[in-house]
Protein backbone atom coordinates (compact mmCIF):
# COMPACT_ATOMS: atom_id res chain seq x y z
CA UNK A 1 0.00 0.00 0.00
CA UNK A 2 1.14 3.51 -0.70
CA UNK A 3 -0.32 6.98 -1.00
CA UNK A 4 0.38 9.74 -3.47
CA UNK A 5 1.36 13.18 -2.15
CA UNK A 6 0.46 16.55 -3.67
CA UNK A 7 1.84 19.96 -2.81
CA UNK A 8 -0.14 22.78 -4.40
CA UNK A 9 0.80 26.46 -4.54
CA UNK A 10 2.96 26.24 -1.44
CA UNK A 11 4.49 29.31 0.15
CA UNK A 12 6.38 29.35 3.44
CA UNK A 13 7.43 32.65 5.01
CA UNK A 14 8.91 33.40 8.40
CA UNK A 15 8.31 37.13 8.73
CA UNK A 16 10.44 38.73 6.02
CA UNK A 17 12.21 35.47 5.22
CA UNK A 18 10.59 33.92 2.16
CA UNK A 19 11.65 30.29 2.32
CA UNK A 20 9.44 28.76 -0.38
CA UNK A 21 7.28 30.43 -3.02
CA UNK A 22 4.73 28.97 -5.48
CA UNK A 23 5.91 25.40 -5.18
CA UNK A 24 3.91 22.58 -6.78
CA UNK A 25 4.98 18.98 -6.60
CA UNK A 26 3.25 15.67 -7.07
CA UNK A 27 4.65 12.40 -5.78
CA UNK A 28 2.75 9.49 -7.37
CA UNK A 29 1.92 6.55 -5.11
CA UNK A 30 4.87 4.15 -4.92
CA UNK A 31 7.39 6.55 -6.47
CA UNK A 32 10.91 7.24 -5.20
CA UNK A 33 11.85 10.91 -5.45
CA UNK A 34 15.11 12.53 -4.38
CA UNK A 35 14.99 16.18 -3.35
CA UNK A 36 18.31 17.91 -3.99
CA UNK A 37 19.48 21.42 -3.28
CA UNK A 38 22.09 23.57 -1.58
CA UNK A 39 22.03 24.08 2.16
CA UNK A 40 19.28 26.40 3.34
CA UNK A 41 17.16 26.18 0.19
CA UNK A 42 14.14 24.77 2.01
CA UNK A 43 14.43 20.97 1.59
CA UNK A 44 13.73 20.21 5.23
CA UNK A 45 10.98 22.81 5.25
CA UNK A 46 9.25 21.04 2.38
CA UNK A 47 9.67 17.59 3.92
CA UNK A 48 8.37 18.84 7.28
CA UNK A 49 5.24 20.15 5.57
CA UNK A 50 4.52 16.69 4.22
CA UNK A 51 5.32 15.14 7.61
CA UNK A 52 2.87 17.57 9.20
CA UNK A 53 5.44 19.10 11.55
CA UNK A 54 4.78 22.55 10.07
CA UNK A 55 2.01 24.31 8.15
CA UNK A 56 2.49 26.27 4.92
CA UNK A 57 1.77 30.00 4.89
CA UNK A 58 -0.13 29.45 1.64
CA UNK A 59 -1.16 26.44 -0.39
CA UNK A 60 -2.03 22.92 0.62
CA UNK A 61 -0.52 19.50 1.13
CA UNK A 62 -2.51 16.31 0.63
CA UNK A 63 -1.62 12.66 1.11
CA UNK A 64 -3.93 10.17 -0.61
CA UNK A 65 -6.26 13.09 -1.33
CA UNK A 66 -6.63 13.94 2.39
CA UNK A 67 -5.29 17.29 3.60
CA UNK A 68 -2.31 16.93 5.94
CA UNK A 69 -3.21 18.42 9.33
CA UNK A 70 -0.37 17.10 11.45
CA UNK A 71 1.97 14.14 11.80
CA UNK A 72 0.42 10.73 11.25
CA UNK A 73 1.54 7.11 11.12
CA UNK A 74 0.71 6.79 7.42
CA UNK A 75 3.63 9.19 6.81
CA UNK A 76 6.76 7.75 8.41
CA UNK A 77 9.87 9.85 8.99
CA UNK A 78 13.55 8.90 9.19
CA UNK A 79 15.60 11.69 10.73
CA UNK A 80 19.18 12.69 9.98
CA UNK A 81 20.26 12.04 13.56
CA UNK A 82 18.11 8.92 13.91
CA UNK A 83 15.98 10.27 16.80
CA UNK A 84 16.03 6.89 18.52
CA UNK A 85 14.85 6.78 22.13
CA UNK A 86 18.05 6.16 24.13
CA UNK A 87 16.12 4.60 27.04
CA UNK A 88 14.79 1.80 24.84
CA UNK A 89 16.70 -1.04 23.25
CA UNK A 90 16.66 -1.46 19.48
CA UNK A 91 13.74 -3.85 19.88
CA UNK A 92 12.01 -1.45 22.30
CA UNK A 93 12.31 1.36 19.77
CA UNK A 94 10.64 -0.75 17.11
CA UNK A 95 7.95 -1.93 19.54
CA UNK A 96 7.13 1.71 20.24
CA UNK A 97 5.94 1.96 16.63
CA UNK A 98 3.97 -1.28 16.88
CA UNK A 99 2.03 -0.38 20.03
CA UNK A 100 -0.49 1.56 17.97
CA UNK A 101 -1.68 -1.68 16.37
CA UNK A 102 -2.85 -3.08 19.72
CA UNK A 103 -1.16 -6.45 19.20
CA UNK A 104 -0.60 -8.91 22.02
CA UNK A 105 2.85 -8.60 23.52
CA UNK A 106 4.43 -11.76 22.02
CA UNK A 107 3.20 -10.80 18.56
CA UNK A 108 4.59 -7.29 18.99
CA UNK A 109 7.89 -8.75 20.01
CA UNK A 110 7.93 -11.16 17.09
CA UNK A 111 7.21 -8.38 14.60
CA UNK A 112 9.84 -6.10 16.12
CA UNK A 113 12.47 -8.81 15.76
CA UNK A 114 11.32 -9.46 12.19
CA UNK A 115 11.60 -5.76 11.37
CA UNK A 116 15.14 -5.67 12.79
CA UNK A 117 16.04 -8.81 10.85
CA UNK A 118 14.75 -7.12 7.69
CA UNK A 119 17.35 -4.37 8.09
CA UNK A 120 20.05 -6.91 9.00
CA UNK A 121 20.16 -6.17 12.71
CA UNK A 122 18.75 -9.34 14.27
CA UNK A 123 21.80 -9.58 16.56
CA UNK A 124 21.55 -6.10 17.98
CA UNK A 125 17.92 -6.29 19.15
CA UNK A 126 18.81 -6.11 22.86
CA UNK A 127 21.29 -3.27 22.56
CA UNK A 128 20.70 0.35 23.49
CA UNK A 129 21.30 3.07 20.87
CA UNK A 130 24.45 4.23 22.71
CA UNK A 131 25.90 0.74 22.14
CA UNK A 132 25.29 0.84 18.38
CA UNK A 133 27.34 2.45 15.61
CA UNK A 134 25.82 5.24 13.50
CA UNK A 135 24.97 2.86 10.68
CA UNK A 136 23.34 0.40 13.07
CA UNK A 137 21.34 3.20 14.70
CA UNK A 138 20.08 4.31 11.32
CA UNK A 139 19.05 0.72 10.58
CA UNK A 140 17.03 0.68 13.78
CA UNK A 141 15.45 4.02 12.83
CA UNK A 142 14.55 2.59 9.43
CA UNK A 143 13.11 -0.56 10.99
CA UNK A 144 11.12 1.54 13.45
CA UNK A 145 9.70 3.76 10.71
CA UNK A 146 8.80 0.76 8.53
CA UNK A 147 7.27 -1.19 11.43
CA UNK A 148 4.49 1.39 11.64
CA UNK A 149 3.69 0.40 8.04
CA UNK A 150 3.71 3.90 6.59
CA UNK A 151 2.45 4.50 3.08
CA UNK A 152 4.81 7.42 2.58
CA UNK A 153 8.40 7.40 3.85
CA UNK A 154 10.03 10.78 4.39
CA UNK A 155 13.80 10.80 4.84
CA UNK A 156 15.78 13.95 5.61
CA UNK A 157 19.46 13.36 4.78
CA UNK A 158 19.25 10.02 6.56
CA UNK A 159 22.71 8.85 5.55
CA UNK A 160 24.46 12.22 5.81
CA UNK A 161 26.31 11.31 9.01
CA UNK A 162 27.52 7.87 7.85
CA UNK A 163 30.90 6.90 6.40
CA UNK A 164 31.07 6.11 2.68
CA UNK A 165 30.99 2.31 2.98
CA UNK A 166 28.12 2.19 5.49
CA UNK A 167 26.31 4.73 3.36
CA UNK A 168 26.53 2.56 0.24
CA UNK A 169 25.23 -0.43 2.22
CA UNK A 170 22.32 1.58 3.57
CA UNK A 171 21.47 2.80 0.06
CA UNK A 172 21.34 -0.77 -1.21
CA UNK A 173 19.18 -1.77 1.75
CA UNK A 174 16.79 1.12 1.18
CA UNK A 175 16.43 0.29 -2.52
CA UNK A 176 15.59 -3.32 -1.66
CA UNK A 177 13.06 -2.35 0.99
CA UNK A 178 11.41 0.12 -1.36
CA UNK A 179 11.17 -2.46 -4.15
CA UNK A 180 9.66 -4.98 -1.78
CA UNK A 181 7.17 -2.64 -0.12
CA UNK A 182 6.35 -0.10 -2.81
CA UNK A 183 6.13 2.74 -0.29
CA UNK A 184 6.16 6.28 -1.68
CA UNK A 185 9.59 7.72 -0.78
CA UNK A 186 10.72 11.34 -0.54
CA UNK A 187 14.47 11.39 0.08
CA UNK A 188 16.27 14.64 0.87
CA UNK A 189 20.00 14.80 0.18
CA UNK A 190 22.60 17.20 -1.12
CA UNK A 191 24.65 14.47 -2.73
CA UNK A 192 23.97 14.22 -6.49
CA UNK A 193 25.36 10.71 -6.81
CA UNK A 194 23.27 9.46 -3.92
CA UNK A 195 20.17 10.98 -5.52
CA UNK A 196 20.94 9.46 -8.93
CA UNK A 197 21.75 5.99 -7.63
CA UNK A 198 18.67 5.76 -5.41
CA UNK A 199 15.76 7.59 -6.97
CA UNK A 200 13.57 7.27 -10.05
CA UNK A 201 13.24 11.01 -10.16
CA UNK A 202 15.32 13.96 -9.02
CA UNK A 203 13.85 17.32 -8.04
CA UNK A 204 16.23 20.24 -7.58
CA UNK A 205 15.21 22.98 -5.19
CA UNK A 206 17.05 26.31 -5.07
CA UNK A 207 17.09 30.08 -5.29
CA UNK A 208 15.80 32.68 -2.85
CA UNK A 209 12.99 32.27 -2.19
CA UNK A 210 13.25 28.55 -2.85
CA UNK A 211 11.44 26.99 -5.78
CA UNK A 212 11.78 23.98 -8.05
CA UNK A 213 14.60 24.54 -10.56
CA UNK A 214 14.61 21.12 -12.23
CA UNK A 215 12.55 17.95 -12.19
CA UNK A 216 14.01 14.96 -14.09
CA UNK A 217 13.30 11.26 -14.35
CA UNK A 218 16.36 9.10 -13.72
CA UNK A 219 16.59 6.44 -16.44
CA UNK A 220 17.20 2.89 -15.27
CA UNK A 221 20.55 1.39 -16.16
CA UNK A 222 24.07 2.84 -16.13
CA UNK A 223 24.61 6.37 -14.79
CA UNK A 224 23.93 9.13 -17.31
CA UNK A 225 26.76 11.71 -17.22
CA UNK A 226 24.68 14.27 -19.12
CA UNK A 227 21.89 14.17 -16.55
CA UNK A 228 24.47 14.45 -13.81
CA UNK A 229 26.09 17.56 -15.26
CA UNK A 230 22.70 19.12 -15.94
CA UNK A 231 21.71 18.70 -12.30
CA UNK A 232 25.13 19.91 -11.17
CA UNK A 233 24.60 23.09 -13.21
CA UNK A 234 21.26 23.69 -11.50
CA UNK A 235 22.79 23.08 -8.11
CA UNK A 236 25.62 25.48 -8.91
CA UNK A 237 23.19 28.21 -9.90
CA UNK A 238 21.10 27.67 -6.75
CA UNK B 1 25.24 -17.17 21.52
CA UNK B 2 26.05 -13.52 22.08
CA UNK B 3 26.15 -12.20 25.62
CA UNK B 4 23.32 -10.04 26.82
CA UNK B 5 24.79 -6.54 26.94
CA UNK B 6 24.35 -4.54 30.11
CA UNK B 7 22.91 -1.06 29.69
CA UNK B 8 25.52 1.63 29.22
CA UNK B 9 26.57 4.12 31.88
CA UNK B 10 26.66 1.72 34.80
CA UNK B 11 30.09 2.60 36.12
CA UNK B 12 29.92 3.72 39.71
CA UNK B 13 32.49 5.17 42.10
CA UNK B 14 34.27 2.59 44.25
CA UNK B 15 34.08 3.26 48.00
CA UNK B 16 37.82 2.71 48.63
CA UNK B 17 39.11 6.27 48.10
CA UNK B 18 36.17 7.80 49.98
CA UNK B 19 36.76 5.57 53.02
CA UNK B 20 40.48 6.32 52.87
CA UNK B 21 39.84 10.05 52.88
CA UNK B 22 37.40 9.74 55.79
CA UNK B 23 40.03 7.79 57.75
CA UNK B 24 42.67 10.43 57.04
CA UNK B 25 40.33 13.20 58.24
CA UNK B 26 39.65 11.27 61.45
CA UNK B 27 43.38 10.85 62.14
CA UNK B 28 44.12 14.54 61.45
CA UNK B 29 41.16 15.56 63.59
CA UNK B 30 42.41 13.38 66.45
CA UNK B 31 45.95 14.71 66.20
CA UNK B 32 44.76 18.32 66.08
CA UNK B 33 42.45 17.87 69.09
CA UNK B 34 45.29 16.25 71.06
CA UNK B 35 48.04 18.66 70.04
CA UNK B 36 46.84 21.47 72.27
CA UNK B 37 46.86 23.89 69.34
CA UNK B 38 43.16 24.59 69.94
CA UNK B 39 42.06 26.05 73.27
CA UNK B 40 40.79 23.31 75.63
CA UNK B 41 37.07 22.58 75.36
CA UNK B 42 36.65 24.00 71.86
CA UNK B 43 37.58 20.94 69.80
CA UNK B 44 36.45 17.52 71.01
CA UNK B 45 38.32 14.39 69.93
CA UNK B 46 36.58 11.89 67.65
CA UNK B 47 36.16 9.69 70.74
CA UNK B 48 34.45 12.41 72.75
CA UNK B 49 32.17 13.15 69.79
CA UNK B 50 31.27 9.48 69.49
CA UNK B 51 30.54 9.37 73.21
CA UNK B 52 28.23 12.40 72.94
CA UNK B 53 26.49 10.72 70.02
CA UNK B 54 26.05 7.47 71.94
CA UNK B 55 24.74 9.47 74.86
CA UNK B 56 22.00 11.17 72.87
CA UNK B 57 21.16 7.88 71.17
CA UNK B 58 20.74 6.20 74.56
CA UNK B 59 18.62 9.02 76.01
CA UNK B 60 16.28 8.89 73.01
CA UNK B 61 16.96 12.52 72.17
CA UNK B 62 18.65 11.59 68.91
CA UNK B 63 15.65 9.57 67.74
CA UNK B 64 13.24 12.38 68.65
CA UNK B 65 15.30 15.02 66.88
CA UNK B 66 16.00 12.86 63.86
CA UNK B 67 12.33 11.94 63.59
CA UNK B 68 11.16 15.55 63.84
CA UNK B 69 13.72 16.76 61.30
CA UNK B 70 13.10 13.92 58.87
CA UNK B 71 9.35 14.47 59.01
CA UNK B 72 9.73 18.18 58.29
CA UNK B 73 12.32 17.77 55.58
CA UNK B 74 10.53 14.79 54.03
CA UNK B 75 7.12 16.42 53.86
CA UNK B 76 8.52 19.74 52.68
CA UNK B 77 10.66 17.98 50.09
CA UNK B 78 7.75 15.91 48.78
CA UNK B 79 5.50 18.93 48.45
CA UNK B 80 8.20 21.04 46.80
CA UNK B 81 9.38 18.26 44.48
CA UNK B 82 5.88 17.45 43.22
CA UNK B 83 4.84 21.07 42.61
CA UNK B 84 8.26 22.06 41.25
CA UNK B 85 8.34 19.02 38.98
CA UNK B 86 4.85 19.74 37.64
CA UNK B 87 5.71 23.39 37.04
CA UNK B 88 8.96 22.37 35.36
CA UNK B 89 7.14 20.11 32.93
CA UNK B 90 4.52 22.78 32.23
CA UNK B 91 6.95 25.63 31.56
CA UNK B 92 9.43 23.34 29.81
CA UNK B 93 6.78 22.25 27.32
CA UNK B 94 5.12 25.63 26.81
CA UNK B 95 7.58 28.32 25.70
CA UNK B 96 4.93 31.06 26.14
CA UNK B 97 4.41 30.18 29.79
CA UNK B 98 8.15 29.87 30.26
CA UNK B 99 8.80 33.40 29.00
CA UNK B 100 6.27 34.73 31.50
CA UNK B 101 7.62 32.96 34.59
CA UNK B 102 11.38 32.94 33.94
CA UNK B 103 11.85 36.53 35.24
CA UNK B 104 9.92 35.60 38.38
CA UNK B 105 12.22 32.65 39.07
CA UNK B 106 15.31 34.73 38.33
CA UNK B 107 14.13 37.21 40.96
CA UNK B 108 13.21 34.66 43.63
CA UNK B 109 16.15 32.32 43.23
CA UNK B 110 18.92 34.42 44.79
CA UNK B 111 16.88 35.03 47.98
CA UNK B 112 18.14 32.44 50.47
CA UNK B 113 15.52 30.44 52.34
CA UNK B 114 16.82 31.71 55.68
CA UNK B 115 15.84 35.26 54.67
CA UNK B 116 12.24 34.08 54.41
CA UNK B 117 12.04 32.62 57.92
CA UNK B 118 10.68 35.81 59.55
CA UNK B 119 8.07 36.17 56.83
CA UNK B 120 7.04 32.51 57.07
CA UNK B 121 6.69 32.88 60.83
CA UNK B 122 4.62 36.06 60.45
CA UNK B 123 2.30 34.38 57.98
CA UNK B 124 2.00 30.86 59.32
CA UNK B 125 3.07 31.17 62.95
CA UNK B 126 5.83 29.23 64.66
CA UNK B 127 4.36 25.76 64.08
CA UNK B 128 5.13 22.98 61.62
CA UNK B 129 3.23 24.52 58.70
CA UNK B 130 5.65 27.40 58.38
CA UNK B 131 8.64 25.05 58.43
CA UNK B 132 7.21 22.62 55.90
CA UNK B 133 6.20 25.42 53.55
CA UNK B 134 9.60 27.05 53.81
CA UNK B 135 11.35 23.79 52.93
CA UNK B 136 8.83 23.09 50.16
CA UNK B 137 9.39 26.54 48.70
CA UNK B 138 13.17 26.17 48.62
CA UNK B 139 12.89 22.70 47.04
CA UNK B 140 10.24 23.85 44.57
CA UNK B 141 12.49 26.55 43.13
CA UNK B 142 15.45 24.28 42.39
CA UNK B 143 13.37 21.34 41.17
CA UNK B 144 11.37 23.64 38.91
CA UNK B 145 14.51 25.13 37.43
CA UNK B 146 16.24 21.79 36.82
CA UNK B 147 13.18 20.06 35.42
CA UNK B 148 12.30 23.04 33.25
CA UNK B 149 15.80 23.05 31.83
CA UNK B 150 15.76 19.30 31.22
CA UNK B 151 12.35 19.30 29.56
CA UNK B 152 13.10 22.24 27.30
CA UNK B 153 16.27 20.46 26.12
CA UNK B 154 14.43 17.35 24.95
CA UNK B 155 15.26 17.04 21.25
CA UNK B 156 12.28 18.10 19.15
CA UNK B 157 12.97 15.12 16.90
CA UNK B 158 12.04 12.72 19.76
CA UNK B 159 8.60 14.27 20.06
CA UNK B 160 8.20 14.47 16.30
CA UNK B 161 9.19 10.82 15.90
CA UNK B 162 6.63 9.82 18.54
CA UNK B 163 3.86 11.74 16.77
CA UNK B 164 4.81 10.31 13.38
CA UNK B 165 4.68 6.84 14.89
CA UNK B 166 1.09 7.47 15.89
CA UNK B 167 1.60 7.78 19.66
CA UNK B 168 -1.30 9.70 21.26
CA UNK B 169 -0.68 12.45 23.84
CA UNK B 170 -0.73 10.19 26.91
CA UNK B 171 1.86 7.86 25.40
CA UNK B 172 4.02 10.79 24.33
CA UNK B 173 4.00 11.94 27.95
CA UNK B 174 4.67 8.64 29.70
CA UNK B 175 6.90 7.02 27.07
CA UNK B 176 8.83 9.99 25.68
CA UNK B 177 8.63 13.12 27.81
CA UNK B 178 9.03 11.40 31.18
CA UNK B 179 11.99 9.15 30.29
CA UNK B 180 13.64 11.93 28.28
CA UNK B 181 13.39 14.22 31.30
CA UNK B 182 14.34 11.51 33.81
CA UNK B 183 18.06 12.38 34.04
CA UNK B 184 17.18 16.02 34.74
CA UNK B 185 14.46 14.96 37.16
CA UNK B 186 16.93 12.83 39.07
CA UNK B 187 19.49 15.66 39.23
CA UNK B 188 16.67 17.94 40.40
CA UNK B 189 15.71 15.57 43.21
CA UNK B 190 19.29 15.15 44.39
CA UNK B 191 19.89 18.87 44.43
CA UNK B 192 16.44 19.43 45.93
CA UNK B 193 17.22 17.03 48.79
CA UNK B 194 20.36 18.95 49.69
CA UNK B 195 18.41 22.21 49.57
CA UNK B 196 15.74 20.65 51.81
CA UNK B 197 18.42 20.04 54.48
CA UNK B 198 19.64 23.63 54.19
CA UNK B 199 16.11 24.98 54.52
CA UNK B 200 15.42 22.58 57.38
CA UNK B 201 18.29 24.07 59.38
CA UNK B 202 17.10 27.61 58.61
CA UNK B 203 13.55 26.72 59.62
CA UNK B 204 14.53 25.03 62.89
CA UNK B 205 16.87 27.84 63.90
CA UNK B 206 13.89 30.15 63.44
CA UNK B 207 12.11 28.45 66.34
CA UNK B 208 11.29 24.83 67.17
CA UNK B 209 11.11 22.50 70.16
CA UNK B 210 12.89 19.54 68.61
CA UNK B 211 15.00 18.69 65.60
CA UNK B 212 18.67 18.29 64.72
CA UNK B 213 19.32 21.99 64.08
CA UNK B 214 17.25 23.06 67.09
CA UNK B 215 19.42 20.76 69.23
CA UNK B 216 22.57 22.33 67.78
CA UNK B 217 21.31 25.70 68.90
CA UNK B 218 20.56 24.47 72.43
CA UNK B 219 23.93 22.71 72.68
CA UNK B 220 25.55 25.93 71.47
CA UNK B 221 23.98 27.88 74.30
CA UNK B 222 25.55 25.44 76.78
CA UNK B 223 28.85 25.38 74.90
CA UNK B 224 28.58 21.58 74.53
CA UNK B 225 31.03 21.40 71.65
CA UNK B 226 31.11 17.60 71.75
CA UNK B 227 27.34 17.43 71.26
CA UNK B 228 27.46 20.06 68.54
CA UNK B 229 30.04 17.99 66.70
CA UNK B 230 27.84 14.94 67.08
CA UNK B 231 24.86 16.89 65.71
CA UNK B 232 26.82 18.18 62.74
CA UNK B 233 28.05 14.67 62.07
CA UNK B 234 24.47 13.39 61.99
CA UNK B 235 23.38 16.21 59.64
CA UNK B 236 26.26 15.47 57.29
CA UNK B 237 25.67 11.72 57.31
CA UNK B 238 21.97 12.29 56.71
CA UNK B 239 22.77 14.33 53.62
CA UNK B 240 25.16 11.69 52.31
CA UNK B 241 22.69 8.87 52.98
CA UNK B 242 19.84 10.64 51.19
CA UNK B 243 22.04 11.38 48.20
CA UNK B 244 23.29 7.78 48.01
CA UNK B 245 19.72 6.48 48.06
CA UNK B 246 18.61 8.89 45.33
CA UNK B 247 21.68 8.07 43.24
CA UNK B 248 20.98 4.35 43.56
CA UNK B 249 17.36 4.86 42.51
CA UNK B 250 18.65 6.92 39.63
CA UNK B 251 21.02 4.22 38.41
CA UNK B 252 18.10 1.84 38.42
CA UNK B 253 15.79 4.06 36.37
CA UNK B 254 18.19 6.16 34.31
CA UNK B 255 20.57 3.39 33.31
CA UNK B 256 21.02 4.67 29.74
CA UNK B 257 22.41 8.05 30.77
CA UNK B 258 26.09 8.31 31.70
CA UNK B 259 25.63 10.75 34.59
N1 LIG C 1 11.58 29.42 12.07
C1 LIG C 1 12.28 30.01 11.09
N2 LIG C 1 12.41 31.36 11.06
C2 LIG C 1 13.11 31.97 10.08
N3 LIG C 1 13.73 31.33 9.08
C3 LIG C 1 13.62 29.98 9.05
C4 LIG C 1 12.91 29.26 10.05
N4 LIG C 1 13.00 27.94 9.76
C5 LIG C 1 13.74 27.86 8.63
N5 LIG C 1 14.11 29.07 8.21
C6 LIG C 1 14.93 29.36 7.01
O1 LIG C 1 14.42 28.62 5.96
C7 LIG C 1 15.46 28.28 5.06
C8 LIG C 1 15.33 26.83 4.66
O2 LIG C 1 15.63 26.01 5.77
P1 LIG C 1 15.67 24.42 5.60
O3 LIG C 1 16.04 23.86 6.93
O4 LIG C 1 14.43 23.96 4.98
O5 LIG C 1 16.89 24.26 4.58
P2 LIG C 1 17.53 22.91 4.01
O6 LIG C 1 17.42 22.99 2.53
O7 LIG C 1 16.96 21.73 4.68
O8 LIG C 1 19.04 23.10 4.42
P3 LIG C 1 20.12 21.98 4.87
O9 LIG C 1 20.59 21.32 3.61
O10 LIG C 1 21.20 22.79 5.50
O11 LIG C 1 19.45 21.05 5.81
C9 LIG C 1 16.77 28.60 5.75
O12 LIG C 1 17.32 29.75 5.13
C10 LIG C 1 16.36 28.93 7.16
O13 LIG C 1 17.16 29.95 7.67
MG1 LIG D 1 17.70 20.26 6.06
Amino acid sequence: MSLGVRLEGLAVRHGDAHVLERTDLELPAGSFTALLGPSGCGKSTLLNLVAGFARPTEGRVTAGGEPVRGPGPERGVVFQHYALFPWRTARGNVEFALKRLGLPRPERRRRALAALAEVGLADGAGKYPAQLSGGMQQRVALARALAAEPEVLLMDEPFGALDALTRTRMQTLLRELWKRRGTTVLFVTHDIDEALSLAERVVVLGGTPGRILADRAVPAGPPDPELRSLIARHLGSG
Amino acid sequence: MHATPSPPGRTRGRPGPALGAAGAVLVLWYLLARSGAVAPGLLPTPGETAAALADSARSGLLATDLGASLARAGQGFALGAVTGGALGFATGCLPGLSAAVTPVISFLRPIPAIALVPLATAWFGIGETAKRLLIAYAVLLVVWLYVHDGVSRIPVSHLRAARSLGAPAHRRFTEVLLPAAAPALLAALRYGASVALLALVAAELGGADSGLAYRLQVDGQFLRVDRMFAGLLVLGLLGVAVDLVLAAIGRRFVHWSAS
